[in-house]
């Protein structure tokens, strides 16, 4: 196990290398000299090679890869062109709404998803399990940002009972600031909670056809028992891979549901950053959103080993 | 994967029996018969709609559906349904495009991989578990911003994501063929392996490809519909239905039945394609049946 | 006392074909405290009957005829009332222990569940109960803690892990479904002396199904030979071995491995069954064993051959039965 996990360790680290070496290459390809954008057309030469330089931008390509990854491993993230700020106050500022919306949203698809897919896989072929199909069918099938549009229509333009768009900040209170999350979440969710759901109904359905359901069964457990104290644990363990899977599209599911919703997260961040061409933003938050992917991704391992006592190790007794 | 099939088998594969099992699919029907409508319409928005499409009509602006434009106007008096029409042949085209651009590379890069292991093998998987850290969507905005929006650029930017997705798939069931005696008796008949991936080993993972293919293009259509509702991709006056959706969240207040017809062109498109491709594996593969 | 009398048994499965006949009129009887060897080949429908005694037929299985158990006929009760007894009054012992064992739970809590699910035992008595019945089956502490996972244990040590489950609640029918087919040979002798020993120290009855005629020989009374879902011979064990009456007994005899020296003679050599089983969907109008049979004449065609008694318990569904002694 230990090996294991530091195996995952090491390919944690290279993957962000790469990642971020990508991320400078990009950014060195995208036309546009950031400090004239930030100047103007009418700047001078003089000043602009001041501030070139102030900048950075006249070091070689490789110093200043160098000196960025020194930043992000020292933790300064640079100073944003676009805003004047630290990247880092940017990014404060904005996880507080990011990281909540994304939270809630993998809660509500989980809480819609499998209670959906364990239904359905235990009615299999019935008419519960053909509507849960149908409903996963529908909700692969959805652009989010429509859905979200629809929900703007329902709940604020209909019966105007939610916002249609911003963030009313943690500072107004808890709930104000919840119900202004509340679209965008479902929005996220609903996709996610689709596919969940049919990973969750076809693996159920695999682990009831294990033998070790029949022996449950062999011991007087109901069908219902079977399937909630033996099939069920065995089940997860798929299903908490496809959850480690879709918080990467999770992540590119707020950047346009930000779009739509008008929230200043961190989606919407960059995207406005790169149509600024605000490079050290964008080049921070791709490095922060791929690290935070396979950070989950990590963290989906160690899950693993909670539910599966063959990964925690410990030899044959006897 | 393409079971017990035998590399003679593979090459002429039983399409009447395909076809009778899959008029038994009520999935596989619905699928084929709303991607069928789909491909029809946007051949028939080629040399005929109700109205001309980018042609503004002031006064007739934000109508509601009535018997002169079956699904309304837009801000600017455009026919909706027209435009719809229009934006069919543009979704079909990025998505077809940039899904042929995904199987081109990726099917030749996985195949390679399977029949070269080693160090290549090795370079091709690396990248794909890299791309799979970027969440698509995000390196598509990036890619577009590098290269300016456009359709264009948006079919590049879907298509080099799918990639990845074909070579992984291509590289799985190829190496699991390699193992195969027919394989092993072609090697050993001293044919190269050129030649054996050309006569062996695609023909018998192409059922696979196909059903990918269908998925992927599902995928692509909600793709081009993200970016060009982020202003990314198609531009205007080009209709696309990720645009107009954009254009239509603006007047919600005034013209809700804007933001409903795009959204149920792209659902529907979704669906077919998601149903066509659930039923052409059942079909090619009755072993997964049970599970889906 | 009979404890389990099966009558004219009928299991059909739905299949995309059609309906497949698996087992046709199986009928025979356990007394309480007695032992049933039930033998054939693979696919000829032993697991089967097994499965429909526990009531846990896959559900594209239809069940006809009389399964009674204890006075009351199984195939006429409830879902509710069956799951009372399976585990209660009937537990069954499966053939692949490396699967059959729940690998995310710990053996202990595994043994203990049926008494907490059947006698409401809280789980500190259920778990103390759980130690001594894993002790009884050969898994003491403190080498083996009940904490263990199933991924720890051999095959061997799994499959008394599921026997100890299996005696939990003191059931009075104990079904083994080739318990020792998956482990390797030292343990499978083990393996049947445990089950013996307990089925005799509790006064179980024992049901044994298994492909291995020397394993019937070594641990049951009464015995029958399966083939192609049906009963082709009956009788005591020691009646049937001496006087092998049915051309597939005999084939079966024939083919089996070395365990049999005690009744075989040395330097004998094996023999094969020429031919396949019949496949459920195409099975013959007449006899099923005719097409490999070296015995079958003209009159096996038609129709099913009956049952006759060739001696006091001892019956063959044959036309053309063996009379004589089998070969030494």
């Amino acid at each position: 196990m230990a090996v294991f996990l530091l195996q995952r360790l090491a390919a944690f680290i290279v993957t962000l290398l790469v990642a971020s070496l990508v991320v400078f290459l990009v950014m060195e390809v995208l036309p546009g000299d950031p400090a004239a954008l930030m100047l103007g057309v009418s700047a001078r030469p003089d000043t602009l090679a001041a501030l070139r330089s102030e900048m950075g931008l006249d070091l070689p390509a490789a110093q200043r890869y160098l000196l960025w990854l020194g930043g992000l491993v020292s933790g300064d993230l640079g100073t944003s062109y676009t805003y004047g700020v630290p990247v880092w106050e940017l990014v404060r500022e904005r996880i507080g709404l990011s990281l909540p919306l994304a939270l809630i949203a993998i809660c509500l698809s989980t809480l819609i998803a499998i209670p959906l897919g364990v239904l359905a896989a235990a009615r299999h072929n019935k008419p519960a399990d053909v509507g849960v199909m149908g409903f996963t069918q529908l909700g692969v099938a959805v652009p989010n940002f429509w859905f979200a549009i629809l929900l703007i229509l329902v709940f604020a333009v209909h019966w105007q009972v939610l916002p249609a768009g911003g963030f009313a900040g943690w500072d107004a209170g808890f709930w104000p600031a919840l119900k202004t999350l509340l679209l965008p979440a479902v929005a996220l969710a609903l996709p996610q909670a689709a596919i969940l759901a049919r990973v969750t109904r076809s693996s159920v359905l695999e682990t009831l056809g294990e033998d070790y359901v029949r022996t449950a069964r062999a011991k007087g457990l109901t069908r219902r028992a079977a399937l909630w104290r033996h099939a069920l644990r065995n089940a997860l363990i798929p299903v908490v891979t496809i959850m480690g899977l879709q918080f990467s599209f999770l992540l590119a599911g707020t950047i346009i549901i930000e779009n739509v919703f008008y929230l200043p997260g961190l989606g919407r961040l960059i995207f406005q950053a790169i149509a600024q061409r605000d490079l050290i933003v964008v080049k921070d938050l791709v490095i922060l959103l791929a690290a935070s992917v396979v950070a989950v991704n990590f963290i989906v391992d160690l899950l693993y080993a909670v539910l599966d006592p063959r990964l925690r190790g410990g030899g044959h007794a006897g | 994967m393409p079971g017990d099939i035998g590399p003679g088998e593979a090459l002429a594969p039983a399409w009447r029996e395909y076809w009778m099992r899959g008029r038994s699919s009520a999935g596989f029907v619905i699928g084929l018969a709303v991607t069928a409508l789909l491909v029809a319409v946007a051949l028939v928005s080629l040399v005929w709609t109700p109205y001309q499409v980018d042609v503004m009509d002031i006064p007739v602006k934000l109508q509601a559906p009535s018997a002169a434009h079956w699904l309304g106007t837009d801000q600017f008096g455009r026919d909706v349904l027209s435009r719809l029409m229009a934006g069919a042949v543009n979704s079909i085209a990025v998505s077809l495009v940039a899904v042929g651009i995904g199987a081109g590379l990726g099917v030749p890069l996985g195949a390679l991989a399977a029949a070269r292991r080693g160090i290549i093998e090795e370079v091709v998987m690396r990248f794909n578990d890299f791309t799979f850290a970027f969440p698509a969507l995000l390196s598509a905005v990036m890619i577009t911003a590098i290269l300016g929006p456009g359709a264009v650029n948006s079919i590049i930017a879907i298509g080099i994501f799918n990639i990845p997705v074909f070579a992984r798939l291509t590289r799985g069931a190829s190496l699991s063929l390699w193992q195969r005696d027919f394989v092993l008796a072609a090697r050993v008949a001293g044919k190269g392996r050129t030649r054996i991936t050309a006569e062996h080993i695609l023909p018998n993972i192409a059922s696979l490809l196909i059903v990918q293919m269908t998925i992927q293009f599902a995928l692509a259509i909600l793709a081009e519909a993200g970016l060009s509702y982020l202003g990314l991709g198609t531009q205007p006056p080009a209709p696309s239905w990720g645009k107009m959706l954009n254009e239509a969240q603006t007047l919600m207040y005034l013209a809700p039945q804007l933001a409903i017809f795009p959204g149920l062109a792209i659902m529907g498109t979704v669906l077919g394609l998601n149903l066509l491709g659930d039923g052409l594996r059942d079909l090619l593969d009755p072993r997964l049946r049970r599970l889906r | 006392m009979t404890l389990l009398s099966v009558r004219d048994l009928c299991v059909t499965l739905e299949t995309p074909e059609g309906p497949a006949p698996i087992l046709e009129d199986v009928g025979f009887d356990l007394a309480a405290g007695g032992s049933l060897g039930l033998v054939g080949e693979s696919g000829c429908g032993k697991s089967m009957t097994a499965l429909a005694v526990m009531g846990l037929l896959p559900e594209r299985a239809v069940a006809t005829g009389e399964i009674v158990f204890e006075g009351c006929n199984l195939l006429a009760l409830p879902e509710g009332a069956l799951c009372k007894l399976r585990g209660r009054r009937l537990a069954m012992v499966f053939q692949e222990p490396m699967t059959a064992l729940n690998p995310v739970k710990t053996i202990g809590a595994q043994v203990a569940e049926g008494l907490r699910w059947h006698l409401g035992l809280g789980r500190g008595e259920a778990e103390a109960r759980a130690v001594k019945l894993l002790d009884r089956v050969g898994v003491p502490r403190p080498r083996f803690a009940p904490g263990l996972y199933p991924h720890q244990l051999s095959g061997g040590q799994r499959q008394r892990v599921v026997i100890a489950m299996a005696l939990a609640c003191d059931p009075a029918l104990l079904i083994a479904d080739e318990p020792t087919t998956a482990l390797d040979v030292t343990s499978q002798a083990a393996i049947l002396d445990l089950l013996a020993e307990v089925a005799a120290e509790a006064g179980l009855a024992l049901l044994l199904i298994t492909h291995d005629l020397a394993v019937v020989w070594q641990n049951t009374r009464s015995m029958i030979v399966m083939y192609a879902g049906r009963v082709v011979e009956r009788g005591g064990t020691h009646e049937v071995f001496a006087r092998m009456a049915h051309p597939y007994s005999r084939g079966l005899f024939a083919a089996s491995p070395g365990a049999l020296d005690a009744v075989l003679p040395p330097g004998r050599r094996l023999a094969a069954i020429p031919g396949l089983v019949p496949d459920p969907l195409h099975r013959p109008a007449g006899c099923v064993f005719a097409g490999r049979c070296p015995r079958a004449a003209a009159d096996c065609l038609p129709a099913q051959p009956a049952e006759r008694r060739l001696a006091p318990g001892h019956a063959v569904a044959c036309l053309h039965p063996h009379l004589e002694a089998t070969p030494a």
